[in-house]
């Protein structure tokens, strides 16, 4: 069967996988099976990032996302935190459990200095501890609402994110986001910011296959509605196509530089077909 | 009300040389606030007057800003919204990501799109989507939301130099003119440009302040970049808003300067100056 292919419209958005997969938490759906042991994808080196991010800057980038794994356990985070906001807005993506008051009181004196945003993008998955934990990981919820706190007392607004593995569980007439809302607001949170994203099935959600993306379906489409037409990934070995699929084989379009991964990419995974169906982006 | 076929017809004219001009962008229906800035705008002696787009939204009875537009020889470009009205879209297609934010934002949608009438949204059909003019020696281009894409939004916080200077580059202009936000912002690129988000006149913006403003660009040895306040009746808005039954948080809006809808696009630093 013909794999139909993304074109890159524009390259917006770089991501850059800081820590590969390795994690200090193991959640049974996380998209890329990262964990504590034996990562399948490893750290870049704070050289190789400091690399990409001027080469996006060259290229004109909008926008830079740090994400893994667990981007607080890379060794020179802040510093790396410090190189990206020199250049462009700068998200990270993280589980909240490493943001110490010192961490947070060094993330606050970057944003303040810096003339760009910086978002701080926590994931929890429940607003009940227990079913948050059951997903994250004993402890996951009480470290990442504390992470919450931290941040917002030094006047920074991070974003909660939630992916929609317990929704089956809500109770009937119950609004997820509505539930979000109320848990951060009851935390004495007055902005309150999330983003609520589909589960993928890849990763530890990995099926027995699943229906494809064929190129009668993108007939007609605007591709502009695929993270994959204005982003790349930079993660070990290479650039990658979007954060989703960063690290594996068929996605990666380039072992060296971004602008040699100026080229369509194969639309061949199931996860795929969850981008085009909900029009869903893992930017902010 | 007929359109307006003596502004159509200057639209694909040359690139023309100006000195001095004005630039408004995001109406939202806000009819008092036009009418206040473009009495401002008489007392300036600018050459021309331009609306970056979005006459509707937000705000009450939206074919009362159209007879505004042409008596004051407003030279508009698309935004969005426009478009959307224009060819029966069903929404704004604001660019909105958060389910909050897009709820407001159609109620708004649906009363506007119910209250323009037929012939306004043909007008609005027939706008360019951008336009360039000469301001002394400057290139200046005008767009919505950015060149590349007319509901991208260009917030201060969130628009690094790097793009900056390549839609400079790509788009072979000096100014660039953008709204879609409705804040507004100038940065002076290092030796190659400008970029100025000229603000809206359709809502205050955020800072718990109820004036509007606009922008004034004079070319001279620098350029000149002056934002413009507007006062204008506020209370009466806020008081048709009511009677139209529009939502009490854009009422709120109107009178306390403070936004209380479409918050959850502002980046950290922009939302960190609001109240909510």
């Amino acid at each position: 069967m013909t794999i139909p292919t993304a074109p890159l419209l524009e390259l917006s958005t770089l991501w850059i996988q800081v820590t590969g997969t390795w994690c200090n938490l193991t959640c049974t759906h996380c998209l890329n099976s990262s964990g504590p042991h034996n990562p399948w994808l490893k750290s870049l080196d704070t050289d190789m990032v400091i690399r990409s991010i001027k080469e996006g800057a060259e290229l004109g980038i909008k926008e830079i996302y740090y994400t893994g794994g667990e981007p607080f356990l890379h060794k020179d985070i802040l510093l790396l935190t410090a190189h990206a906001l020199e250049v462009a807005p700068t998200t990270i993506l993280t589980n909240g459990t490493l943001i110490t008051d010192q961490v947070a009181d060094h993330l606050a004196e970057l944003a303040q200095n810096s003339p760009y945003s910086l978002e701080i993008r926590i994931s929890i998955d429940d607003v009940d501890p227990e079913k948050n934990d059951r997903i994250r990981g004993q402890g996951a919820f009480s470290k990442a609402i504390r992470a919450l706190q931290v941040l917002h007392s030094r006047g920074l607004l991070p974003i909660v994110t939630a992916t929609e593995i317990l929704r089956d569980e809500l109770p009937e007439g119950s609004g997820m986001y509505e539930q979000f809302r109320d848990l951060i607001l009851s935390l004495g949170i007055t902005k309150p910011r999330m983003k609520i994203m589909p589960v993928f099935s890849i990763g530890r959600m990995e099926g027995e296959g699943g229906p494809l993306l064929t190129p009668e379906m993108l007939d007609g489409f605007d591709y502009s509605l695929l993270q994959c037409s204005e982003t790349r990934v930079v993660a070990e070995g290479g650039v990658y196509a979007c954060p989703i699929l960063a690290g594996l084989p068929q996605a990666r379009l380039s072992e060296k530089s971004l602008k040699e991964a100026f080229k369509p990419c194969d639309l061949y995974h199931t996860a795929c077909v969850t981008c085009y169906e909900t029009g869903m982006t893992c930017k902010n | 009300m007929k359109p307006m076929d003596s502004q159509l017809s200057t639209l694909n004219s040359e690139p023309k040389e100006y000195r001095r001009i004005a630039v408004c962008g995001g109406i939202y229906n806000n009819y008092l606030a036009l009418e206040a800035a473009l009495e401002d705008i008489r007392r300036r002696e600018v050459e021309a007057v331009f609306c970056l787009g979005d006459m509707g939204a937000f705000g009450p009875h939206p074919d009362r800003i159209f007879p505004l537009l042409d008596e004051g020889k407003v030279l508009a470009i698309q935004g969005n919204y426009d478009q959307s009205l224009a060819i029966g879209l069903d929404n704004c297609h604001c660019g909105y990501t958060d389910p909050r934010d897009n709820y407001f934002a159609q109620l708004s949608y649906e009363y506007t799109f119910r209250k323009t009438s037929h012939e306004n949204k043909a007008w609005l059909g027939k706008l360019p989507t951008h336009r360039r003019v000469k301001l002394g020696q400057y290139r200046v281009l005008m767009c919505h939301g950015s060149p590349r894409r007319i509901n991208e939004f260009l917030w201060e916080s969130t628009s690094p130099n790097c793009l900056l200077e390549k839609f400079c580059r790509d788009f072979e202009t000096d100014i660039l003119l953008c709204t879609h936000t409705g804040i507004k912002w100038h940065r002076a690129l290092n030796g190659c440009g400008h970029i100025i988000n000229v603000g809206t006149i359709g809502r205050p913006e955020n800072d718990g302040q109820v004036h509007v403003w606009y922008t004034l660009l004079t070319a001279g040895d620098d350029l000149q970049v002056e934002f413009i306040p507007v006062h204008y009746d506020h209370k009466t808005l806020a008081q048709e808003m009511e009677q139209e039954d529009l939502p009490l948080e854009f009422i709120e809006t109107i009178r306390t300067g403070w936004w209380t809808t479409c918050l959850e696009i502002l980046p950290a630093k922009e939302r960190a100056r609001g109240k909510y």
